[in-house]
Order: C-alpha cells, then sequence, then structure tokens
C-alpha cells in the first residue's frame, strides 16, 4: 500500500494496510458514493473506473463516488455510474452536510487501462473518465491535490474522509 | 471488419441469456460455456477476442480459470472481464491479482458491458 499525499505520486505495493484509526470501514460499490461528517475509512476497487475523492478539511466532511463512464447524456436514468452526475451528486451531499464549497480539495483516481495496444490511444475509457473529472473539477473550481490515475493496472483505493488521507495498491 | 467473437463463461442460462442478448446489438459471434473448466477448453478451441467470465461456478471458479488462461500463450492477452455479484466485489483484489482486465456487477446494464467491450476491444 502506498500513502497518496502528492499530486502525480506514484504507487507501490506495501504490505501493510493502513490503520484505520477507528474508523468506519465502507465498501464503495461501482456506481455508488459515500459523504459523512463522521469518521471513516472506504475502500474500492478501481479498473477503468474512476473515484473521485472530496473533502473539507475544517468541517473534517469528505466522502467520494466510483463511477463507471464519464458523461450521461440525457438517455435512459441519471445516475451516479455517470461521471458528470457522480461528481454533482457528491458535491452536493458535502454541502448538504455542513462542507463549505470554497474550502473542498480533491483526489483522483482510477482510469487504467489494461490493454497495452490501446495505451496511447485519447480515447479509451480510462482516459475519458480522467478526463471528465478533471473538466468537472476545474468548472467547479475544486483544486486537485493529488492523483494517481491511468496506467495498465487496477487498483484498490482506500480514502479518509475525515482528513483526505488516500492509499493506493495497484493490483 | 470481421465478427468479434466473445466467450461467455458462466454457469447460469439466465446471465448467459442477458450477455448475449445485449452483445448482439453489436453483431459480435458468441461462444459459451459453462465453467471455468469448460472455458479454458472452448478459448482453446475457438480463440475469442474477448472473455466475460463469472466467479462462482462448478468444477472451477472465475479467478482460477483467469489465472490459468493468463498462463496459456493463446490465451495470455486476451482482455478479460469479471462478472461479480455485490457479494463478491470485496474479493475483487484476488480478480485483479488473477490476471482480469476490468469488471461488470450483476445486475449487468447494458450500456456498462457494452462500453467496456467496446473499449477492450478497440473499437
Amino acid at each position: 500500500m502506498h500513502q497518496e499525499t502528492r499530486a502525480n505520486a506514484t504507487s507501490v505495493g506495501m504490505e501493510k494496510l493502513p490503520a484505520d484509526g477507528g474508523r468506519s470501514r465502507i465498501y464503495l460499490h461501482p456506481g455508488q458514493l459515500f459523504a459523512s461528517a463522521e469518521r471513516s475509512a472506504v475502500t474500492t476497487i478501481l479498473g477503468s473506473c474512476v473515484a473521485v475523492c472530496l473533502w473539507d478539511p475544517i468541517s473534517k466532511i469528505g466522502g467520494i463516488n466510483h463511477y463507471l463512464l464519464p458523461l450521461w447524456t440525457g438517455e435512459g436514468t441519471a445516475s451516479p455510474r455517470f461521471g458528470n452526475v457522480a461528481v454533482q451528486d457528491l458535491l452536493n451531499k458535502l454541502l448538504e452536510l455542513g462542507s463549505q464549497k470554497r474550502r473542498l480539495q480533491a483526489k483522483l483516481f482510477g482510469g487504467a487501462c489494461v490493454i497495452e495496444a490501446f495505451r496511447e490511444r485519447e480515447n479509451h475509457l480510462g482516459t475519458k473518465n480522467v478526463q471528465a473529472a478533471e473538466e468537472l473539477l476545474e468548472k467547479e473550481d475544486i483544486p486537485l491535490v493529488g492523483h494517481d490515475v491511468g496506467g495498465c493496472r487496477g487498483r484498490k483505493l482506500i480514502f479518509h474522509t475525515d482528513n483526505g488521507t488516500a492509499w493506493v495498491k495497484q493490483l | 471488419m470481421a465478427h468479434r467473437k466473445i466467450l461467455l463463461v458462466d454457469d447460469s442460462e439466465t446471465i448467459l441469456m442477458m450477455e448475449q442478448m445485449i452483445l448482439q446489438k453489436e453483431s459480435y459471434e458468441i461462444v459459451m460455456a459453462r465453467n471455468g473448466k469448460e472455458g479454458i477448453a472452448k478459448a482453446a478451441e475457438t480463440k475469442p477476442d474477448l472473455i466475460l467470465m463469472d466467479v462462482v461456478m462448478p468444477e472451477m471458479n472465475g479467478f482460477e480459470a483467469v489465472k490459468r488462461l493468463r498462463q496459456r500463450k493463446e490465451t495470455k492477452s486476451v482482455p478479460i472481464v469479471m462478472v461479480t455479484t455485490e457479494a463478491e466485489m470485496e474479493s475483487m483484489e484476488a480478480g485483479y491479482v488473477s490476471g482480469c482486465s476490468d469488471y461488470v456487477e450483476k445486475p449487468i446494464d447494458g450500456l456498462e458491458l457494452l462500453t467496456k467491450v467496446k473499449n477492450l476491444l478497440g473499437d
């Protein structure tokens, strides 16, 4: 496991799991989001999917989504399986819980492309998912303070909602 | 372009039928197997472009089948998508370690499955 705290951090394998520090343990499934004012350690597994982590370091309110597809274009039901819906829903939830938008910070994970031959393509699903998050965060003026995206392997992510700490293990 | 061939491995006829209905919208050629052991044999015989693999199956589970497929020269690089239930999701770490390329969760969402399949096939 690797404690991710910096932009452009690379993740490496480490045997020891991070201590949860008494936090509630949550497992986040694809297409779901979680936000809480209580200290929580959220685990999720990412392939081409992306997780956006947002937290307010003052109120210690934070949350995370896990979306599969970049954009809901208006067809079918809007759901957090799509990046634009997932980011907006997460943001709304955090504001409802009492966080301040101007204090929010973001980290971004996932968007792998496991097929080597396609990795240089600009339009593979992982890249589109990452681009969607970057554009949405920029539009909302939320600073992206850390990320571990792209590459060729799946990831296990553990995110602490109260302080924004994230661990990534490449699988 | 020649029809892409997709191998569906699942012990549930219902899931196989659902996957087939979704994938046939894109005219993929479909091959099926009912467990991991049969899946390995079908993969060797039919040389699919992509494999959808269930996790819990009789004879041989999906993780073991993926591990064995990755050891064979002809299937070492074939994209494999694990098809999991919510209860199996927490074991997906083992799925990636065994060599799967991505995963989808049951109940299968047609748009999600087709997007992932097209992405992995480079379409």
